[in-house]
């Protein structure tokens, strides 16, 4: 069953084009991963599936028309763009009663849970925290809700590598199971890739890529050869071509007779570089 | 509902600086003049024994008079914090990165945006309620003091100074919170300098060309003067006070352009809120 289906949709920002007739189909039960490089369109794409931006073409989210923002959307899906969002106008505890009695779908003993395994300064003003407390704030008010979709837009933007990580492990351990869905749109591919069931890679506005993260992983092979037969690469056309000490290396199609190469399983940023292209491409 | 109370805490608690800064103002006030009466006291320059008022119709027409007086300061002091509090009210979140965190609350567009209307002017009227009716207990009790009291005339003198203050803050305040619907910042001086703009334009346009076009200020300005205390003008003692009060209650409340106010109020609310509902959320 897909969560979230996009036919032809197309977003302009001016004359430029944001979002370039994309077609999506997000299952449910899936970690999925959308990868591009800044501005390729992440958080238009993830702006458009709540309405929130105007746009070409349909989207439709749990079965529902999104041209427009409809807010009894939010009652199945959470939304957390990034954790400076939050008002720092509240303190936490006005932040965590707010939300509660705005959702229905509050789980108050999943609240109490997270709240007392954490150290939040519940009477501190949320423009008082540390860039980490206000994760654990966004966590906590975005876990408790029984929402089937979790959408993160660069949740971690300016976090260091500690709450990085664990706010991916909050996230996989405390709200993820085989019916809902997480999207999760990132530029820094290595930090989400332990957890991805599926990836999207977007370019310029257009989907290059949705698959299966082991599937993909299948296709795809890193072979390593000595410099001095680098033309055995350059033979199959590869996208780009790594030098380290002596040898050169390049992902190819798996099942490639090269002779003398070396043959390694490609990690996602590999997968990435080789689709999307590097920064000075 | 429960909805609409978690908005107007939040809006609470967002706006409560702002909200009870007029509190501050007045108690400062009363500390300058508590001070001012003490030190005048000490020294003997306040002829406390001249402040008989003589006269039976000149008594109740200056108790009415001083009551409706007791909002001058507050009533303009609030009028700013109205202008202060709806001209950020729908960009506010905007600028402070936080519009995604609550667009993103399953809510109607439409309770928030009340919320805030409700917070932005209720909120205010509230303030000089309060206010008000420590104003009115502390110099009726001095009034009462000298041996001057009329309950008829001092509420009446109230409640038309109150209401004055509040429909005059409903449009200034609606005007004001549609101006923040359109504008990033500082909304209600841009509102005010487009106004400007277009009524000087008409302006030279109708003399250079000698055409009648409208001009909007005039509108607004006669929209907004719904009264003066202009029959108030002479001897306190040739005064019928129970006709003048009824007749300011006539001006005030009862006639037809009170509800072209209301609705004009109405408009406003409801337009900004189209608006700030259309906006795109980047």
């Amino acid at each position: 069953m897909s969560l979230i289906t996009t036919e032809n949709l197309t977003k302009y920002y001016g004359k430029l084009k944001a979002l370039d007739n994309v077609n999506l189909s997000i299952p449910e039960g899936r970690i999925i991963g959308l990868l591009g490089k800044n501005g390729a369109g992440k958080s238009t794409l993830m702006r458009c599936f709540l309405g929130f931006l105007k746009y070409e073409g349909n989207i439709s989210l749990l079965g529902n028309s999104m041209k427009h923002h409809r807010e009894d959307i939010h009652n199945h899906v959470a939304f957390i763009p990034d954790v400076s969002s939050l008002d720092d106008r509240l303190t936490v505890k006005q932040t965590i009663d707010y939300v509660s009695n705005m959702n229905d779908s509050w789980n108050a003993e999943k609240a109490n849970d997270l709240l007392s395994k954490s150290d939040l300064p519940i009477n501190k003003k949320v423009s008082g925290l540390s860039k980490g407390m206000k994760t654990k704030l966004y966590l906590l008010i975005t876990l408790s809700l029984d929402v089937k979709i979790l959408l993160l837009d660069e949740p971690t933007l300016g976090l260091d590598i500690v709450f990085r990580k664990e706010f991916f492990n909050t996230i996989l351990g405390e709200f993820y199971n085989e019916e809902r869905t997480i999207i999760i749109s990132t530029h820094q591919v290595e930090e989400v890739a332990h957890i991805l069931q599926d990836i999207i890679f977007i370019d310029e506005g257009k989907i290059i890529l949705q698959e299966d993260v082991e599937e993909l992983k299948s296709r795809y092979s890193i072979y390593t050869v000595k410099s001095d037969k680098e033309e055995l690469l350059e033979a199959h056309n590869p996208r780009l071509i790594t030098k380290t000490l002596g040898h050169v290396s390049a992902i190819l199609k798996s099942g490639l007779a090269i002779e003398g190469a070396e043959i390694n399983t490609p990690s996602l940023s590999d997968l990435f570089l080789e689709k999307v292209g590097g920064s000075n491409e | 509902m429960n909805k609409f109370k978690t908005l107007l805490i939040k809006d609470w608690h967002i706006s409560k600086k702002s909200l009870l800064m007029p509190f501050w103002i007045t108690a400062a006030f009363y500390l300058l003049i508590v001070l001012s009466v003490a030190v005048g006291y000490f020294r003997g320059d306040i002829p406390f024994n001249e402040f008989k008022m003589e006269g039976e119709m000149a008594v109740p027409a200056i108790i009415y008079a001083i009551n409706i007086g007791l909002f001058s300061l507050p009533g303009f002091i609030i009028l700013i914090f109205t202008i202060t509090l709806t001209q950020s009210a729908l960009n506010e979140d905007v600028r402070k990165n936080c519009e995604l965190f609550h667009r993103s609350q399953p809510v109607s567009v439409w309770w928030r945006s009340l919320s805030k209307y409700t917070i932005g002017i209720g909120g205010n009227w509230a303030v000089l309620l309060i206010i008000a009716i420590f104003n009115f207990i502390v110099i009726n009790t001095i009034l009462a003091f000298f041996g001057q009291t009329d309950f008829y005339a001092s509420l009446s003198g109230f409640a038309q100074g109150f209401l004055s203050f509040a429909k005059i803050g409903l449009l200034l305040g609606s005007l004001t919170y549609f101006c923040s619907a359109v504008f990033k910042d500082k909304a209600f001086f841009q509102g005010v300098a487009i106004l400007l703009g277009i009524n000087f334009l008409f302006l030279i346009v109708n003399v250079l060309l000698g055409w009648k076009l409208p001009l909007p200020l005039k509108y607004i300005i006669d929209l907004f003067s719904f009264t003066s205390f202009s029959n108030f003008d002479g001897d306190p003692t040739m005064i019928n006070l129970p006709e003048l009060i009824n007749g300011m209650w006539n001006k005030l409340i009862f006639n037809w352009k009170t509800l072209l106010q209301i609705g004009v109020s109405g408009a406003l609310f409801a337009a900004a809120t189209l608006i700030y509902d259309h906006k795109e959320v980047k």
